[in-house]
């Protein structure tokens, strides 16, 4: 596809994938596949490990209510089995404590104080509802429609929630700062660094 | 016989295609990437061989060589098409054609070339002498002159079986509703009824019953699918609707749905024996369902017969691990035009086939969405 090496990147939504473009290196082509959540890769896990017996494949996933990374790797695809072309990583809990790692900028994005945003995100038990609810306290209303669900509506988010953040994530979203405040992000991003596809 | 390899030159958005084809073709890429041009080749072909039709007629309707011509190309090269027809059960190439149009700015289009291979051997070089002292005879191919094709007539035939279909079921249900010319040949399906009526009975019923067997899957409660006419001759389709009415209510094709007429012009197109056939979105107004079983059943319709090359943006269609990396073509725009690929070419698509997904999942994106389509919130 192209002259430098190529590695299909397997997401789980648009947020995810905001975040990915960001922090994977320049250097090799990107094929994105998926997109289509959390099931979908648990589902094809499998399909993606044979796939990388002969091209670099990489899986993000969240994490959610399971107990920690190692566990839901082993429950879908033990270690051992891994071709040695996967590099299959989990975000501790959801991509969205990634996005709240950025303190300052995301709340001063919201209009709110930085520090209304807990110092230990990876430790935030739901984050993406945290973060809807850091939105309500926001005095922005068209933020605040786009992010928060509509009063009485049963959607699990606002109808722009991932518009809204994946354009603070491409616009604002500093890396640096976020690695700061979450570990895991920063032990993705050392493995990506790590990840040799060439081999 | 299929047409089992394609060259292009500067035909529309491809300034340059070489592909192989198979007994099914299914065409992915964004939106505007020129899935349709490259199914207007085939119409093209068709409309050069058909009974009545010249290359003048098929290039003026498309507004003259410069608007077919690739806007890529530079200066005003020619246009060129090569395709090779290939014996299905044998897999043994029968025939090649090949030619290559121009027109300079107060002519009539011409030929650069025409060349036809009878299996290896070259059968039809021109411009010949006859060309040359009489350069108007490059006006017309010997494909669409009955008097110069019999050395090649087979291919004449096999570009006339072709039969582009986009069926419109508005225009099947009313078609008396539509005032003005009918859109030439057809392919929305306006007389489609009066087609029905017109082949021959034991042809049709068979057809229908066949019909009706498929549909069960979309639709279980339809029976009894039949033709008639009423009063007044007018041709009609008709089947019994089984529901809550012990009996079942008889209905008409105006009450049919949307889905199932279209199902109904499509399975009958697949029926229709040695045909290239030409879908351009069948997806259109069906449901997830029958959507997914759709490649099969063109398989088992259409058989080993004739060729099936049809245009999608389904990804539920495109679900069916029985589709193979080398039944799709994915055309990819770029700065120098739209480039064609089969999918099983290209080694990081073959891994993900490899490794057991479907061709939604290993084609489907991002190729074949605008590349920021995430970011726009639109996907």
């Amino acid at each position: 596809m192209s002259s430098s090496t190529s590695i299909i990147v397997v997401f789980e939504d648009d947020l995810s994938k905001a975040v990915l473009k960001k922090i994977l290196p320049d250097k090799y082509t990107y094929i994105w596949r998926s997109g289509r959540g959390f099931g979908y890769i648990k589902k094809n896990i499998n399909e993606y490990n044979r796939t990388a017996k002969t091209v670099p494949v990489l899986v993000l996933t969240d994490l959610d209510r399971r107990e920690c990374a190692p566990t839901l790797i082993e429950v879908w695809l033990p270690f051992h089995r891994h071709n040695p072309k996967l590099l299959f990583r989990v975000a501790v809990r959801e991509v969205e404590s990634w996005v709240l790692a950025d303190r300052d900028r995301f709340a001063r994005s919201l209009g709110i104080k930085g520090t209304s945003i807990q110092v230990k995100v990876d430790e935030i038990d739901d984050p993406k509802e945290y973060l809807i609810n850091l939105a309500r306290r926001s005095n922005k209303r068209e933020l605040r429609e786009a992010i928060v669900p509509g009063k009485g509506s049963e959607a699990d988010h606002g109808p722009d929630y991932n518009g809204y953040l994946t354009q603070f994530i491409r616009e604002y979203w500093d890396i640096q700062e976020a690695i700061c405040n979450s570990p895991s992000l920063k032990r993705v991003i050392k493995a990506v660094e790590n990840f040799q596809p060439e081999q | 016989m299929i047409i089992s390899h394609i060259t292009l030159k500067n035909w529309r958005n491809f300034q340059s295609a070489d592909v192989n084809l198979r007994n099914r073709v299914f065409i992915v890429g964004p939106t505007a990437s020129g899935k349709s041009n490259f199914l207007d080749v085939f119409r093209f072909l068709w409309d050069i061989a058909k009974p009545g039709g010249s290359l003048q007629k098929a290039i003026c309707d498309r507004g003259g060589v410069p608007e077919i011509r690739s806007l890529t190309s530079h200066g005003s090269p020619n246009v060129e098409i090569e395709v090779s027809i290939t014996e299905t059960d044998t897999n043994e190439t029968l025939w090649r054609y090949a030619i290559g149009i121009t027109q300079s700015d107060y002519d009539n289009p011409y030929l650069t070339h025409e060349r036809v291979w009878k299996k290896h051997k070259q059968i039809l070089n021109r411009p010949d002498d006859n060309d040359i002292k009489d350069k108007l005879r490059l006006t017309q191919t010997h494909l669409e002159q009955v008097g110069l094709n019999q050395p090649f007539r087979d291919i004449s035939e096999f570009f006339n079986s072709i039969w582009y279909l986009q069926l419109i079921p508005q225009l099947i249900r009313y078609p008396a509703a539509f005032s003005g010319p009918s859109i030439p040949d057809d392919p929305c399906g306006q007389n489609f009824l009066e087609r029905v009526s017109k082949t021959p009975e034991k042809t049709r019923k068979l057809r229908l019953k066949k019909i009706e067997e498929a549909l069960h899957i979309a639709v279980p409660q339809l029976k009894h699918l039949t033709d008639t006419k009423d009063e007044s001759s007018t041709p009609h389709l008709e089947a019994i609707y089984e529901h809550w009415k012990q009996k079942g209510a008889r209905q008409r094709e105006d009450q049919f749905s949307d889905g199932t007429l279209r199902l109904i012009g499509l399975f009958w197109a697949l029926l229709d024996e040695d045909s290239l056939l030409l879908l351009e979105e069948p997806e259109l107004s069906l449901n997830i369902e029958i959507i997914s079983k759709l490649p099969a059943l063109i398989h088992r319709l259409h058989r080993q017969k004739g060729q099936v090359i049809l245009s999608t943006h389904s990804a539920d269609l495109l679900l069916d691990k029985g589709i193979s990396g080398e039944e799709v073509l994915l055309l990819s725009p770029g700065p120098d035009g739209t480039v064609v690929r089969v999918a099983s070419s290209i080694r990081e698509i073959r891994a993900l086939l490899e490794g057991g997904l479907s061709i939604a999942d290993a084609v489907l994106l991002p190729e074949t969405v605008p590349q920021d389509i995430h970011d726009l919130g639109a996907s």
